[in-house]
């Protein structure tokens, strides 16, 4: 039941969701991100996951089919696997930026506590 | 909301994190967790074919490209182009960490910025003097980082020529013996592992799984010898330059596929036997240049947060000295 893994991949996304919205700690906003982010990555594998099916390499088949049977038969969605590690890559990269960010609000404003970053309130 | 104060000291966001919206926040959550239940109840499960893109990438694989892994002629051939607009997301994204967090004299390395920079700012500024918060800030960091002032007893040039019992290990540069053996048996696998991801695995690709391990390889060495260590080669001048020239490799990669077959990311290099690690056409190029822009990117990000400059600005709340940089 594939089904499960959506679900749970809702759930993470709103886990991380929650988190970004009733945290106050900019650290606990990233990590809430990045949850989110990791919410993704389930998401598109198990989008990916096809019932009984192989990993979507050209070499060296399971026993009883060939390469032949691979490319019109039954693997994992190689396109979505491309997506999550694309994911995974620009994942990393923004955590970094957030964190930079989060890190020169630490100092300028000498909190990590975005309720009491005043100057940022409109 | 009111946020009392504890009566010493400054507030640490974690001692008292008050309710922040807590019930708007569920009921936004709960109303999107099942708005999206429901969509997943109708997308296609495990038993829906293949989408078209997923098969076309399947059969273009082995014969087109010479390639027997479709995940990387995904990468580097049928979304090329989407590989090419990620590696400068990437690039665009350790730009922003390096813009944010440089510090404000000339950036000569990644670590022990602040002893030289101070030197610098007391010639070329000395009418800002440092507040009794900013000297008290200043000296729990470097007591934090095992930083000694020059003139102070001074660190071996290898951790391996400290004596035995010398300094505690929470404030020495490198980790124990015990440890740093350890690295050292584990480093050379680890590379090793990484760059055989890179250039062949079940085929060639593999770049971005390779940069992040050859991160990790870097990273190890830094925690484990010390940042003395791993300078001559985490210094900005020379990973600035390599990556950038990672960057300009996949330029030329993909623009050369337009001047010489007539569209971006096709492939203008003869194909080799497949499985072999010249299979694939300009695959391999691709995701070697993706190695290298992604590896130094990558420890750029990292080391530039590390070695963050503590550019505190004084403490208002403490009523000592002004705020902002002056002019």
């Amino acid at each position: 039941m594939i089904l499960v893994n959506y679900l749970v991949a809702v759930a993470l996304l709103c886990t991380g969701l929650y988190a970004v919205l009733t945290r106050r700690n900019m650290i606990k906003m990233v990590m809430g991100l990045s949850l989110m982010e990791a919410a993704t990555y389930l998401f598109m594998i198990s989008l990916a996951y096809r019932a009984g099916s192989t990993a979507p390499v050209l070499l060296d088949p399971p026993a009883g089919q060939t390469a032949q049977d691979l490319v019109h038969g039954n693997v994992a969605d190689p396109v979505l696997q491309n997506f999550c590690l694309t994911a995974v890559v620009i994942g990393v990269a923004v955590t970094a930026v957030f964190l930079s960010v989060v890190v020169r609000i630490a100092q300028h404003y000498r909190t990590l506590d975005s309720g009491r970053v005043r100057e940022m309130r409109g | 909301m009111s946020r009392a104060d504890p009566p010493t000291g400054r507030a640490e966001a974690a001692e008292h994190e008050p309710a922040h919206r807590r019930w708007a926040g569920a009921i936004l959550v709960a109303g999107l967790a099942a708005a999206l239940s429901a969509a997943m109840i109708g997308i296609p499960r495990e038993h829906a074919a293949l989408p078209a893109v997923a098969r076309y990438a399947m059969e273009v694989a082995l014969p087109r490209w010479g390639l027997t892994e479709p995940v990387n002629e995904i990468v580097y051939g049928t979304r090329g182009f989407d590989t090419f607009g990620e590696t400068f997301l990437l690039l665009a994204a350790v730009v922003s960490v390096v813009v944010l967090t440089r510090s404000r004299e000339r950036r000569r390395g990644y670590f022990g910025e602040s002893l030289a920079g101070r030197r610098e700012q007391a010639r070329a500024d000395p009418a800002e003097p440092a507040t009794t918060s900013e000297r008290a800030a200043r000296a729990a960091e470097q007591r934090e980082q095992g930083q000694r002032e020059p003139g102070d007893q001074a660190d071996p040039a290898t951790p391996d020529d400290t004596p035995l019992g010398a300094p505690a290990p929470e404030t020495a540069a490198a980790m124990t013996v015990v440890v740093r053996t350890a690295i050292r048996i584990a480093l050379p696998v680890l590379a090793v592992a990484g760059l055989y991801l890179v250039a062949w695995g079940y085929s060639p690709g593999g770049g971005f799984p390779g940069g992040a391990v050859l991160l990790g390889v870097l990273l190890l060495a830094y925690a484990g010898f010390g940042h003395r260590q791993v300078s001559k080669i985490v210094r900005p001048g020379l990973l600035e330059a390599v990556e950038m020239s990672g960057a300009a490799a996949i330029i030329a990669t993909e623009v050369l596929g337009l001047v010489l077959r007539g569209s971006v990311s096709a492939n203008w290099l003869p194909l080799a036997m497949p499985q072999t690690p010249l299979s694939g056409g300009i695959a391999q190029l691709f995701s070697a240049s993706e190695l290298i822009e992604v590896g130094t990117g990558l420890a750029i990000a990292v080391f530039a947060l590390i070695g963050m400059g503590h550019d505190w600005a004084p403490d208002a709340a403490s009523g000592s000295g002004d705020r902002g940089d002056p002019q």
